[in-house]
């Protein structure tokens, strides 16, 4: 054995000394004559074959299904080859980044509203307005709201692919069980605040705001008509603090009156629907995203789950129709025209959206989200009704963040952490977020 | 055949080839850049923009989450790393005999190292640190009724981290095992027929016969110690909560190469931790030649 | 060691080393609990029923590609990885350990200061510089730069080398070694446990990998197994949990094997005998 093992062992020593000074040397000049560009591909006429690179993010049944639908357009478009790309979130921006750098992004990539304006505002994506105005980008069931949530400087840089809209979830059964009365869909906060104080007195909880005030704290400036950041995305919108100190004096409320859960219990979430308060039974309600609804209310098999519009006043200034993520095709792509083919079929061909069964979100083509009306599940059901509701009951939502927007939320976050643990005064909070987040929109101009 | 000739300079230079090569085709220009950027406004998606020594300036004089984040980082290194060494030896010590049973033993204290930075960590630390974990549930046996996060809990969250790097000492134990198997054993033998007792033996034979290892994995220990990501990441998801108790250094500097796009403050952020590791390495070194015992001495 | 002795030894040890093993039996009772479980019950090492089935839809993988295609390759881009960087690193070492020449501290800092460099900052220039040569969507940025030394195994088997004594070098020059003679017939052998112990680590390493795959595969067919596990989960949707800890878990096994094959010769095998005297 040791002869053997050390036989293994100088042989190799002796290939990668002959590897070393072959192998490095040839292939760096090589690499200027050939690159990694392709050559320009003449005029796409459509009988050419055409490869097309697709990235997305998701979990296993994303995976899946999309294959699914890629297979489904290769069958019936046979000169186009898709080849997919697919990582977890916080994975795929870190391969994307590299990528954008080398110029070599994919043809179409999947993008998020948070990361709109990073890569749009700094050219990486294509405008999709010609392929809507010749057709070639069917766009005609698609409403003008869900549309615009893709423009960015006058541009449609990214086509929405499902809208979300925020909402509580109410567990009825658990509310009715203990005496607490069920608020109806113009509620307000006033009853939110007595709903927590029934809660408690039966050992229950609320569901808080968790750390996502970068979500409920722009809905509760809407509601009152003010902006989270200014039309022209250089500073905060809001003018009066009043607003900050306001929503958080409330939340402050909730939190020492123990209507919700306390932070270091939030903190060691792994933010996954499993361990969501409802789920557990230790909540009667919860907020969030619509689309966020589904998880939970699968896991709660005993009972039903509700869907209610999130306390107003002024609940319909406040909602609006998030996109839940887009396709968007890159300014490299060589086939800008075959890609924005393809995700025309992803959003409105029917058989196709029989696989997708609204996981990236409601479906923005109404005659699909007719067809699929029959398929669904009851929560997916509920799902659907609820945002078809907010469809007339929302306004136009604002649009995609400025760039630097996703460290103004981590800065509401850490402020908000120090707000609960009275580390800092509402008041002192207020003001340093406005003089920090200002500051952060002046370097991001830059 | 004929270059075999004893000339030291070439023979030093054929045998430390595939690392001057790799260094110059794969890792000097990646470095070069870096140090570039941290002079520039960079954001990934455009040309990096000259700004001379501005990135440095905003962080001494601006930045006020640098300094809570080298406090972290620094409690981090010098809280886990002795702690880690010593446990890593200690076990190493029982378990350096050869039998099957100790096998066993030796993959049972590896294995904790093998689960890396998985998901499955960070549900696991949960179920150990969370508010109805283990150790919760242990303290209830002693009369203690705790219902905290230890995790969520600010003055306890980084002291989670700290545990979870000492429970992760197989690789150094693993280091050191082999350190012992390389003394010889004669001088044991001799020290035995001198008399000397098992503590005597410790610190006049194996110590200054295993310094070298020693300084090695200290060595090597502080600097990933600096470096660590993988746990607070996991851990904290990201956002090196609560109020920032485990913004590890290199969170700080990934979130604000890949989340906030700027890759030209991140370079920056990198040299200067790249200066404080360097320094410190540097100071191990020196002090190494009063501690480390070289059998090979004369060089 | 007498026999209650031993006895006091085996057990102290023994419940340790079962403490330490706790996370490896949750890991292996989560891939065996059926999926609504794992959180419900996460303390529990008892599944309230055995779901092998978690064995089968995780291998399923995703999309028609199973976990024999990301296991496969793993091991090609693991075993090939592990030879060139034990079999460069023990070479630059003695170099740099044994020979005296021009620059030596030079390159030894620059060894240095490649570890301490924070990896994030040097991914996107690193990037560009493989696409420059046209090695995207290939295992060659995984793999060839392995054979160029690994900065950690060089020092490690630098200063295993410097425990041997240079009497030993001195007497096979007078038996008419060359520096290269001494390195192959002294060194290598006496090295061994060093040279195990940097095999076990780059196996591991290179098997837990992630990021780089990560970011220099595109095509999923081409992903190790380190990068599969991580598509398993969305924080928005229901996961497959148990199939999750199922890969897991499988994926355990080839580094434990490699582990408990390759530790005996740590302490086993020959043993240096000083010179002294």
């Amino acid at each position: 054995m040791k002869k053997v093992l050390t036989a293994v062992l100088m042989f190799s020593l002796i290939g990668s000394l002959i590897g070393c000074s072959g192998g490095g040397a040839a292939e760096t000049p090589a690499s200027n004559e050939t690159g990694t560009e392709t050559p320009p591909a003449a005029a796409s006429d459509s009988k050419d074959p055409v490869k097309l690179r697709i990235a997305w993010w998701g979990g296993q049944s994303r995976h899946d299904y999309t294959l699914k639908v890629i297979e489904m357009y290769e069958a019936q478009n046979p000169h186009v080859t898709i080849e997919p790309e697919y990582a977890p979130f916080d994975d795929y921006w870190k391969k994307l980044a590299p990528q954008a750098v080398a110029g070599g992004l994919p043809d179409i990539i999947q993008m998020d509203i948070s990361y709109l304006n990073q890569y749009a505002g700094r050219n990486q994506l294509a405008d999709l307005k010609p392929f809507t105005e010749s057709g070639e980008l069917d766009v005609a069931d698609v409403s003008e709201n869900a549309l615009s949530g893709g423009e960015v400087n006058g541009k449609l840089v990214a086509l929405n692919l499902g809208v979300n809209a925020l909402q509580t979830t109410f567990d009825v059964e658990t509310m009715k069980k203990n005496g607490i009365d069920i608020p109806s869909k113009e509620w307000t906060w006033d009853d939110m605040d007595k709903m927590g104080a029934q809660a408690k007195e039966k050992g229950l909880q609320i569901g808080g705001f968790a750390y996502r005030h970068d979500v409920f704290f722009p809905y509760y400036l809407r509601t009152i008509g003010q902006k989270m950041y200014s039309a022209d995305g250089k500073t905060i919108g809001y003018g009066d603090d009043q607003a900050f100190i306001d929503y958080f004096t409330r939340y402050q409320k909730w939190y020492d009156n123990g209507y919700i859960l306390s932070l270091d219990k939030e903190a060691q979430k792994k933010g996954v629907a499993e361990e969501d308060e409802i789920v557990l039974g230790n909540s009667i309600s919860g907020t969030g995203w619509s689309n966020q609804f589904l998880a939970v209310a699968n896991l709660v098999t005993d009972r039903p789950l509700e869907l209610n519009p999130m306390p107003g006043p002024g609940t319909k200034d406040g909602l609006f129709l998030k996109p839940s993520m887009y396709f968007s095709v890159t300014e490299t792509s060589k086939h800008k025209e075959e890609a924005a083919k393809f995700i025309s079929f992803f959003i409105n061909d029917i058989e196709a959206n029989k696989l997708i069964k609204g996981e990236r979100g409601v479906p923005v083509s109404a005659k699909v989200k007719e067809a699929l009306k029959p398929l669904l599940s009851e929560n997916e059901a509920k799902i659907f009704d609820y945002v078809t509701w907010a469809e007339a009951n929302s306004t136009q939502g604002d649009p995609p963040n400025p760039i630097g927007a996703v460290e103004i939320e981590k800065l509401l976050r850490d402020l908000s952490e120090r707000i609960l643990f009275k580390k800092i005064s509402i008041e002192d909070a207020a003001a340093e977020f406005r003089k920090e987040a200002n500051a952060i929109l002046a370097r991001s101009q830059q | 055949m004929k270059r075999l000739r004893e000339n030291e300079h070439i023979t030093g230079y054929v045998f430390s080839a595939p690392f001057v090569l790799g260094f110059l085709i794969f890792t000097l220009y990646p470095i070069l850049s870096s140090l570039y950027y941290s002079f520039t406004n960079y954001n990934l998606m455009e040309a990096p923009r000259w700004l001379g020594l501005a990135n440095y300036e905003r962080l001494f004089l601006e930045d006020d989450k640098i300094g809570k984040s080298f406090q972290v980082t620094f409690t981090y290194v010098f809280a886990s790393v002795p702690l880690r060494l010593i446990f890593a030896l200690f076990v190493a010590m029982i378990l350096n005999t050869a039998t099957k049973a100790v096998g066993l033993y030796r993959s049972a204290f590896y294995l904790p190292s093998l689960i890396g930075g998985s998901v499955a960590v960070a549900i696991m630390w949960q179920q150990i640190f969370g508010d109805k974990g283990l150790v919760n549930s242990a303290l209830s046996l002693f009369g203690i009724h705790s219902t905290t996060s230890w995790i969520g809990n600010p003055s306890t969250a980084l002291w989670t981290l700290i545990a979870l790097s000492i429970w992760q000492f197989g690789s150094s134990m693993i280091i050191f095992l082999a350190g012992l198997k390389n003394i010889p054993r004669d001088y044991y033998e001799a020290a035995s027929v001198d008399g000397a007792n098992a503590v005597h033996r410790f610190f006049k034979i194996t110590l200054p016969m295993l310094s070298p290892i020693i300084l090695f994995n200290l060595t090597l220990q502080t600097i990933s110690a600096f470096l660590t990501f993988t746990p607070a990441y996991i851990i904290s998801r990201g956002e090196g909560g609560p109020l920032d108790q485990t913004l590890l250094y290199s969170l700080y500097l990934y979130r604000k190469a890949f989340s906030h796009f700027e890759m030209g403050y991140a370079s920056a952020l990198a040299w200067i931790m790249l200066l404080i590791v360097g320094v410190l390495t540097l100071l191990i070194f020196r002090s190494s030649t009063r501690w480390v015992h070289y059998e090979s001495k004369g060089d | 060691m007498t026999k209650s002795r031993r006895i006091l030894y085996h057990t102290l040890v023994g419940l340790f080393a079962l403490g330490m093993t706790y996370p490896i039996l949750w890991l292996v009772a989560s891939s065996l609990k059926p999926n609504h479980e794992i959180f419900t019950t996460a303390y529990s090492l008892i599944p309230s029923r055995l779901e092998f089935s978690n064995y089968a839809t995780g291998w399923k993988g995703f999309a028609g590609t199973t976990f024999a295609t990301f296991f496969t390759n793993s091991f090609i881009i693991v075993i090939i990885s592990t030879i060139g960087a034990v079999a460069s690193s023990a070479l630059v070492a003695f170099g740099l350990a044994r020979t005296r020449f021009f620059g030596q501290q030079f390159w030894f800092a620059c060894m240095m200061i490649t570890m301490m460099l924070p990896h994030d900052v040097v991914i996107v220039p690193q990037y560009v510089m493989f696409a420059k040569f046209g090695w995207l969507s290939s295992f060659k940025p995984l793999i060839v730069p392995q054979f160029f030394g690994i900065p950690f195994f060089i020092f490690l088997i630098m200063q295993f080398i410097r425990t041997i004594p240079k009497e030993l070098d001195e007497a096979a020059k007078i038996d008419g070694c060359s520096k290269y003679g001494i390195f192959f017939r002294v060194v290598v052998p006496l090295i061994v446990p060093a040279l195990i112990t940097c095999s076990i680590f780059s196996f591991y390493w290179r098997w837990d990998d992630f990021i780089n795959p990560l970011i220099y595969l595109n095509n999923p067919e081409k992903y190790p197994v380190s990068l599969a596990l991580k598509l398993f989960l969305d924080g928005e949707s229901l996961n497959n949990w148990g199939g999750m800890f199922a890969m897991a878990t499988l994926s355990l096994l080839p580094v434990v094997i490699v582990f408990f094959i390759f530790q005996k010769y740590i302490v086993e095998g020959i043993s240096t005998t000083g010179l002294k005297g």
